[in-house]
């Protein structure tokens, strides 16, 4: 495995150094759209008040709500409650679904007789659940750590099945001859080969999880962002609501990043962009 | 779907079940998929239903489902919910093609507007669209307008970004063979970028349907007097949970549906798209 990714990862290296000396020129222009943007929105609101300010304040208004919020003790703690129950509920549906999924994938029969059931599950828009798990766990974290593992387990189970079910066959065969059975298979050949696909499960059993998570907080309870979002629209303090909402952007992408960093760590050998675009 | 149970390599050792699976029609495995439903729902009902083990105010067994479906059917309340949602969830998702579609293409086509465009657009699609939702509802009010929205965001950029991405990996080589062949501009886009695209776009709307539902499911949930979101969010708050379900079935039926509706549509515009394996 060591020689795969060692030859994988100088063949992808290479062309993304030479690339990435003509990318810089389309960051800059990036770069000045973004800014123009920003100077047209400031313009239209707080010079030439063609919107009015509280309806869609301009961004300095944005960026100074934003900086009041880093320094809120009351933002970090809410921060930390929804963060700890999102994470909370995906380590739970990272451990079921990927052994679900392993499973799965790996026995026939299971694949006959479990994978329709679980792609019907995966279909179904699980969201309309959430108001059955308030009344079911109460208003506290269960209900969203619940919501949150509910949500993000059919795309880890969906995604490990898939992974486990197109290892290549010689792989296994290889892995055979040398006498390679068993569970020690498994570890050794099929686990590694599912790794990326898993990961991509995670990255959206994470989107979704979080949704869960804010839903669950707008239903009820009095904690974490999506509460203190929904509290500063209902207020109409807009400033600090898009604030709140560019805070959600940046925690999205970052977990996206972390994982696709994860993957490319630990599964180097593999094309990030063969399964990015599988649906 | 069909790849779970056709093909993949025999991973386990397969024992006499697995071989008499493997060997079925496929009429014989449909049969024996509609036994396991029947199976199913015969557990459930007999779980909840007869021997009560779970309380079925949380998990009404079917037949409960049903009555509940019955009531709200009886009752008038389903009819003026699920229109107001389906005419949401359709202007939502149309209006999100008509933009993505043409931005995607341009995104396709020129390299600067890809560069600025893409970046932004894949920001906005990691983060799930309710985190847009409260900001929809101070500025679109209470009624069809946040749902209409947070349809339109959510379906929006699967779309444009899988038309982007089709027109980006076009086989480079069949673009050249047209050139040389002399293809003008407007052929090349035609008869090269066109049909290599065209199972891009469906792939996004289908991803897009199963999005734009959670996006309506959301959005109706959390502050809308009427539509689905709302009557689930009624026959919750009122302890009936066999109501609820019943509107969460129609919802899944629907996204599904749709779904199977866009591969219909797929295979009778692109037939070339072979998109029945999957």
């Amino acid at each position: 495995m060591s020689v795969t990714s060692a030859t994988g990862t100088m063949r992808i290296v290479r062309p993304r150094r030479v690339v990435r000396r003509d990318e810089a020129k389309w960051t800059w222009l990036l770069i000045g759209v973004i800014a123009v943007i920003l100077l047209v929105w400031e313009a239209a609101v707080s010079w030439l008040h063609l919107v009015p300010e509280a309806f869609l304040p301009p961004p300095t208004a944005v960026a100074a709500s934003f900086a009041q919020l880093m320094v809120d003790p009351e933002f970090w703690s809410a921060f930390a409650y929804s963060l700890s129950n999102v994470v909370i509920g995906l380590v739970l549906a990272v451990v079921v679904g990927v052994v679900v999924g392993l499973a799965v994938g790996w026995s026939p029969v299971l694949r006959f007789t479990v994978a329709p059931f679980l792609w019907l599950l995966y279909s179904t828009p699980k969201v309309a659940l959430a108001p059955l798990f308030i009344l079911g766990l109460g208003l506290g974290s269960e209900s969203k750590i619940a919501l949150v593992f509910l949500l993000a387990v059919f795309p880890i189970i969906l995604n490990t099945m898939e992974g486990a079910v197109t290892v290549s066959p010689s792989l296994v065969n290889a892995g055979r001859v040398y006498g390679v059975n068993g569970l020690a298979l498994g570890w050794k050949v099929i686990f590694p080969a599912t790794l990326p696909y898993s990961l991509s499960g995670i990255q959206r059993g994470a989107a979704l999880g979080f949704t869960g998570e804010v839903l669950g907080e707008f239903l009820g309870g009095t904690g974490g962002l999506g509460h203190l979002l929904e509290y500063a629209a209902y207020q109409f303090e807009m400033a600090e609501a898009i604030a709140m909402v560019i805070v959600m952007v940046i925690i999205a992408n970052l977990t996206l990043l972390l994982i696709s960093t994860l993957r490319r760590r630990l599964a180097p050998w593999y094309d990030d962009r063969k399964i990015a675009g599988a649906p | 779907m069909s790849t779970f149970l056709a093909s993949g390599p025999n991973l386990g050792r397969s024992g006499g079940v697995g071989a008499w699976l493997a060997g079925l029609s496929p009429a014989g495995k449909a049969g024996v998929l509609a036994v396991e439903v029947v199976v199913m729902l015969v557990v459930w009902q007999l779980v909840v239903g007869v021997f009560g083990w779970i309380n079925p105010v949380f998990l009404p067994p079917p037949t409960a489902i049903w009555q509940g479906f019955v009531e709200l059917v009886s009752s008038g309340v389903l009819w003026p919910n699920l229109l107001i949602s389906l005419q949401a969830w359709l202007i939502g998702f149309v209006v999100a093609a008509v933009i993505a579609i043409p931005v995607g293409l341009l995104m396709g086509t020129s390299l600067p507007v890809d560069r600025v465009v893409g970046p932004i657009a894949w920001t906005i699609y990691a983060t799930p669209s309710i985190a847009y939702q409260p900001l929809a509802k101070a500025w679109f009010g209470f009624g069809i307008g946040p749902v209409v929205f947070l349809v339109a965001i959510s379906a929006l950029f699967p779309i444009l970004l899988n038309v982007a991405a089709g027109m980006r990996t076009t086989n480079p080589s069949i673009i050249r063979a047209g050139r040389v062949y002399g293809a003008s501009r407007t052929q090349l886009y035609r008869s090269v970028y066109l049909p290599s695209t065209v199972p891009f776009l469906f792939a996004g709307l289908r991803q897009a349907v199963v999005l734009a539902t959670i996006g309506m499911v959301v959005a109706e949930l959390s502050g809308s007097a009427i539509g689905m979101g709302a009557l689930i969010i009624k026959s919750v708050n009122t302890y009936q949970t066999d109501q609820a379900f019943a509107a969460i079935a129609i919802i899944v039926a629907w996204s599904v549906g749709m779904a199977q509706l866009v591969t219909l549509v797929e295979r009778w515009v692109a037939p070339w798209t072979r998109t029945g394996r999957r």
